[in-house]
């Protein structure tokens, strides 16, 4: 059976994100008994969702109120997130109105990197990787991933693979952007959601663009690249994808595509060159070296250690 | 040769650091932070003596002419006793203080002893409204009739290319002693008294777009009439994403021959800026001539000349030119607007 992805859109107001959430449960999601859930949205940091960087959480509200209506009330519900490099997720639950939600809907804010955790040790292609994920993680029945649709300079864009890379315990990830693609997939490896719901509502293109879309796959592979492909990428010239190809994370060949058309998103959704993009900012801290260097002037330190 | 210590070398403190190692005539000899890693900072960087405390500091170090202060608020008032208590000038950062009764009594103290306190009033500094300042003197727009200013962006929020995490203080209204207020709006209570006088308090409004115990916008009015006619208005904000290098504020003084605005002197695009006036300072270099030191990033250089200015005032003997007085005029009216929101 060929991976589901949905495109959806919402009215010009937002308004009917909950009939839209409950359409992609119709369509594209086949889920058993649960008795626990884990929803993790991408709070990369403290900026609101309309921003563009932040899972909005008119959709985590919804997701509840869905699981609620399909699994009965006594389904244990938690937000997850963990702490990140500049980030702290008690701070970034209460400025993000996740707080305000949680007390709204009754689900508990949940914080991985506080939680006991295992050490994970896993092999992508050559790179062996060791990171550490929350245990209550690993054992809940299921994991909701809601990611963010935005592009990032270090891997072209932010999608369902990457923002489980924000399930790792450790705070210091930035440690790990070096081997970034390849992390990605290994948390991939571990960690297989069923249900991605992506927010397009405040897309991340250069700037924000409030596309109104709400995507669902079961696969954040299947996701990811169409995605990529709404974004203007050739998903199979990502590090990540291919990368996640090769481990068996998902096939091009098995995606098939439900609800509105790529184009029709994709046509709004404005694209940027990575290579400039990626490579513009890197070049003009290697002329301000060069010009602090002959002039003599001062790097402020915010700039230093680049 | 000014002897200077150092108290915290966070984000602002840093700056300072990397500035006076640039300057002439100056000498950092101490510094006090509670990081390990800013202090190894200070020792590769060469400087001697550091304290993990600044009160041993100053107890060790008598052969300092000043100390350059950028701790967290809660510290403020503190550390600024201690040192004119120790016979030393002071640069604090704004604020002063957090409350104030603090002010006041920095302001006897620096009466008392008849040193110099300069309060960090970045804002003064900068090109724009130098430039502005130059025209209003000169009557250029007439009698001053009113002030707008804004200043939107993620203030402590926003992070470096390489991020680190908010210090816990910043959430802490016991310590930081206030939200968006103290942090921007007070750089533009502190210009509306430059340009139009000493200012009274007529309004105050306060939201919470982040749920934070302190507030992320606000908006105030104000007059310089004694309070008969309101001539000044101040928007600020934390709740917008900054996107480096550009930097998000505006000031009109309107007068009854004219206008001038912050919009006419900044520069539209801050890497032909960056471009411009670093090929200016490369001919000044070989031409021999001084270079203008972060003329081209335009925010951090107001950082640098208000520094410059304070040194200078040392070395002439001469009041600075933002006061303790000036510190504690601005706390008023920020104190008077928080006591009137929990009313």
């Amino acid at each position: 059976m060929k991976s589901q992805v949905m495109l959806l859109k919402t009215d010009k107001l937002q308004n009917n994100i909950n009939e839209c959430i409950t359409k992609l449960f119709d369509n594209v999601f086949n889920i058993g008994d649960v008795q626990n859930v884990a929803i993790k949205p991408n709070l990369c940091y403290y900026w609101k969702a309309s921003t563009g960087y932040t899972t909005d959480p008119r959709i985590v509200s919804g997701i509840i109120d869905e699981i609620r209506e399909r699994f009965g009330n006594d389904v244990d519900i938690k937000i997850v997130e963990s702490d990140a490099t500049g980030m702290r997720v008690k701070y970034a639950f209460t400025m993000l109105d996740y707080a305000k939600l949680s007390a709204e809907k009754e689900v508990d804010l949940f914080n991985l990197s506080k939680d006991e955790s295992e050490k994970i040790e896993v092999k992508v292609g050559k790179t062996e990787l060791s990171f550490n994920l929350s245990k209550t993680l690993l054992e809940t029945d299921l994991l909701i991933n809601v990611p963010k649709m935005k592009v990032m300079r270090e891997t072209h864009m932010t999608g369902a693979l990457k923002n489980l890379f924000g399930c790792i315990s450790n705070t210091r990830k930035i440690k790990y952007h070096e081997i970034l693609n390849e992390t990605i997939v290994g948390v991939n490896k571990v960690l297989k959601p069923e249900i991605n719901i992506m927010d397009g509502l405040y897309a991340l293109s250069k700037y924000p663009v409030k596309i109104d879309a709400l995507i669902g796959s079961d696969s954040p592979y299947s996701m990811d690249y169409v995605a990529a492909t709404i974004m203007g990428y050739n998903p199979n010239t990502i590090k990540f994808m291919q990368l996640a190809k090769e481990n068996g994370l998902g096939d091009p060949k098995n995606i098939e595509v439900k609800g509105e058309s790529i184009n029709s998103i994709k046509s709004i959704f404005p694209h940027v060159n990575n290579f400039l993009y990626k490579n513009s900012f890197k070049t003009l801290l290697k002329f301000l070296k060069l010009y602090t260097y002959l002039v003599g002037d001062i790097v402020p330190p915010i700039l230093e250690g680049i | 040769m000014l002897k200077i210590g150092m108290f915290g070398l966070g984000v602002n403190g840093a700056l300072h650091f990397s500035n006076m190692l640039h300057m002439d005539d100056v000498e950092v000899v101490a510094v006090a932070d509670a990081s390990k890693t800013a202090l190894k900072r200070a020792k590769n960087a060469g400087i001697k003596h550091q304290y993990k405390d600044y009160n041993d500091l100053l107890k060790d170090r008598k052969d300092l002419d000043a100390i350059i202060i950028s701790l967290p608020n809660f510290l403020h008032h503190d550390s600024i006793m201690k040192s004119l208590e120790a016979g030393l000038n002071v640069f604090v950062e704004k604020p002063m203080a957090t409350k104030v009764w603090q002010c006041k009594e920095i302001v006897n103290l620096v009466e008392k002893t008849g040193l110099l306190l300069m309060v960090g009033h970045a804002m003064r500094y900068y090109d724009a409204i130098e430039k502005m300042k130059k025209i209003t003197d000169a009557g250029r727009v007439g009698k001053l009739e009113f002030f707008t200013a804004e200043s939107i962006m993620n203030g402590p929020l926003s992070h470096g290319v390489v991020p680190s995490p908010v210090p816990d203080w910043w959430f802490d209204p016991d310590r930081v002693g206030g939200g968006v207020l103290l942090d921007l709006g007070y750089h533009l209570i502190d210009l509306h008294r430059y340009f139009m006088g000493e200012s009274k308090l007529i309004f105050q409004n306060f939201d919470h777009k982040y749920n934070l115990k302190v507030e992320d916008t606000a908006t105030l009015i104000l007059s310089s009439k004694n309070g008969k006619a309101a001539n000044g208005f101040i928007n600020v904000g934390w709740y917008q994403k900054a996107i480096f290098p550009e930097y998000d504020y505006r000031c009109i003084v309107h007068g009854d021959s004219g206008h001038t605005s912050t919009d006419d002197y900044l520069p539209k695009n801050m890497y032909y800026h960056a471009v411009k006036e670093g090929t200016k300072n490369f001919i000044r270099k070989i031409s021999f001539q001084k270079i203008r030191p972060l003329s081209y990033t335009y925010f951090y250089e107001s950082f640098y000349k208000e520094l410059s200015a304070f040194f200078q005032s040392i070395k002439n003997d001469v009041e600075t030119e933002v006061t303790a007085y000036d510190g504690l005029k601005t706390m008023e009216i920020i104190e008077e607007a928080y006591m009137r929101m929990v009313q």
